[in-house]
């Protein structure tokens, strides 16, 4: 199912928290810097684990890459007001958790366009207001949700080591193989087989 | 639209959001907690460079962005008016890259303390005002000072006339400007590294001018791009100034003696007043 992305028609598979899998294409995906930096260049063997992430949280946020695949070229933070129709729609109609879920993953797969909306998109909350009107707008966490979010921010960091240490294998491996000369190939499989037949001729 | 959990995000988002904010909605934002304002200073390499000036006189402190476009005025209202004056700077130090600009306000009694705590934490100043008289607390002040004051773009000092009054300077700033500097004198001048000197009401005269110009010509005062000097004591039939009298070098090119810089000289008379003002602009030779 997944190949290495030469071309915007391949598909990747995603795998959710959830365990579910979903198709992605190789043009949306690549505006994941993340992704660039762990699969581009040599595929993925099976899923593409981003489990720290639930099944919607990952579909919007991939909705937003297929949306912009065909939009011009990145080019640095636009204002909040120089969003399109179908940009604020996709915003308005979040709720304030799905928000907060899509900033965290657009954030982990590095998706500067994506990410540098949200964040305007918080600025223009508190953009005008002097301190007591930005203390309505926001939740200041107590001591404990603060500890709880490191913990969760070294999770993150352990998993996504995990899927950088199965890129890095994956990539082992195809460099392997392609490293071995047809001829050393052959020669290998023959001198297998070989000692299949004598172990057999010994028994 | 419940409160948002602005310190559950993720801290290159958190930078992203404070680097879209102006400088008075930081500054009101840091304000909402201590913890708020935690993560705003974390993020303090990646703020705007600002601007702070401090009028001691008026206890209020401003800030503004380099291009000038934004600025935030802060006053504080503390019983203990110097606590509160030095603690908003150190806030504002903790949260942006600042450069201090402080002018005449040596009257002030915050000054003194105010320039002190900014040179032990190695502040950088755009502009700084001092005072010298020779008095006890300024000749403190100097020795404090004088040994930093490469963190100085532009030093201006206002001094008495005194004539045993002698300011060692252990380092310069960039760019220096003396309002009666008597005590300016021609060794002050040769060992000075500033880039753009300013002397007013001094003391020097033709023979010292000779001297800087032909100094200058053999390739000393290497940083020097603006010598200006208003002085009583340049007159027209004075000693020759590279041969020539100061009219005579009105609009005069002169170059190094390898003819690697050049400059122009621009020499005034003022009547009324009797003195010659000299300009020297010097430019760099594309060869």
């Amino acid at each position: 199912m997944t190949s290495p992305a030469s071309s915007s028609e391949v598909k990747y598979l995603i795998e959710s928290s959830e365990g579910n899998t979903f198709d992605v294409s190789g043009a949306a995906l690549r505006q994941s810097n993340t992704f660039n930096a762990m699969f581009l260049n040599i595929g993925a063997d099976g899923p593409i684990p981003f489990t720290d992430y639930n099944e919607a949280t990952l579909k919007k946020v991939f909705e937003y890459c297929e949306h912009s695949v065909n939009e011009e070229n990145y080019s640095g933070p636009k204002h909040q007001d120089d969003l399109s129709k179908w940009d604020l729609n996709f915003f308005n109609e979040m709720d304030q958790k799905m928000f907060i879920d899509v900033i965290n993953a657009s954030n982990f797969l590095d998706i500067e366009r994506l990410t540098s909306y949200c964040c305007e998109r918080i600025a223009r909350m508190l953009r005008g207001k002097n301190t007591q009107e930005m203390i309505k707008v926001i939740t200041l966490p107590t001591a404990e949700e603060l500890e709880a979010k490191q913990k969760v921010e070294e999770k993150k960091a352990a998993a996504a080591k995990k899927v950088a240490e199965k890129a890095a294998e994956t990539a082992e491996k195809t460099e392997t193989l392609e490293e071995l000369p047809v001829q050393q190939l052959v020669q290998t499989t023959r001198n297998k087989l070989t000692r299949k037949y004598l172990s057999f001729s010994n028994e | 639209m419940p409160p948002l959990p602005l310190l559950r995000l993720p801290r290159l988002v958190l930078g992203e959001v404070f680097k879209s904010l102006n400088i008075g909605e930081k500054i009101q934002l840091s304000f909402c907690s201590k913890k708020v304002s935690t993560q705003i200073n974390n993020a303090r390499f990646y703020s705007q460079k600002v601007i702070v000036v401090l009028d001691c006189l008026n206890e209020k402190i401003n800030v503004h962005s380099e291009n000038n476009k934004e600025t935030f005025e802060i006053t504080t209202f503390w019983k203990n008016h110097r606590g509160g004056f030095l603690s908003v700077i150190r806030n504002l130090l903790k949260m942006f890259q600042c450069k201090i600009s402080i002018s005449n306000n040596y009257n002030s009694d915050l000054f003194q303390p105010t320039i002190s705590m900014l040179f032990d934490l190695q502040v950088e100043f755009k502009k700084l005002t001092i005072l010298l008289t020779g008095s006890k607390d300024h000749n403190l002040l100097w020795n404090q000072i004088s040994k930093k004051l490469e963190l100085v773009d532009d030093l201006k000092i206002s001094s008495v006339p005194d004539p045993g009054f002698r300011p060692v300077f252990i380092s310069w700033p960039q760019t220096i400007n003396i309002w009666r500097s008597y005590w300016f004198n021609l060794e002050y001048v040769l060992t000075c590294t500033c880039s753009r000197i300013t002397l007013e009401l001094s003391n020097l005269g033709n023979k010292d001018l000779d001297e800087i110009l032909k100094n200058w010509k053999a390739g000393g005062l290497p940083n020097l791009k603006h010598l200006r000097v208003e002085s009583q004591r340049i007159t027209n039939n004075g000693m020759a100034i590279l041969g020539m009298a100061p009219m005579e070098l009105r609009e005069k090119e002169i170059q190094t003696d390898d003819g690697s810089k050049k400059a122009t000289i621009n020499t005034g008379y003022q009547i009324f007043e009797m003195f010659f003002q000299m300009l020297i602009y010097q430019s760099v030779h594309v060869a």
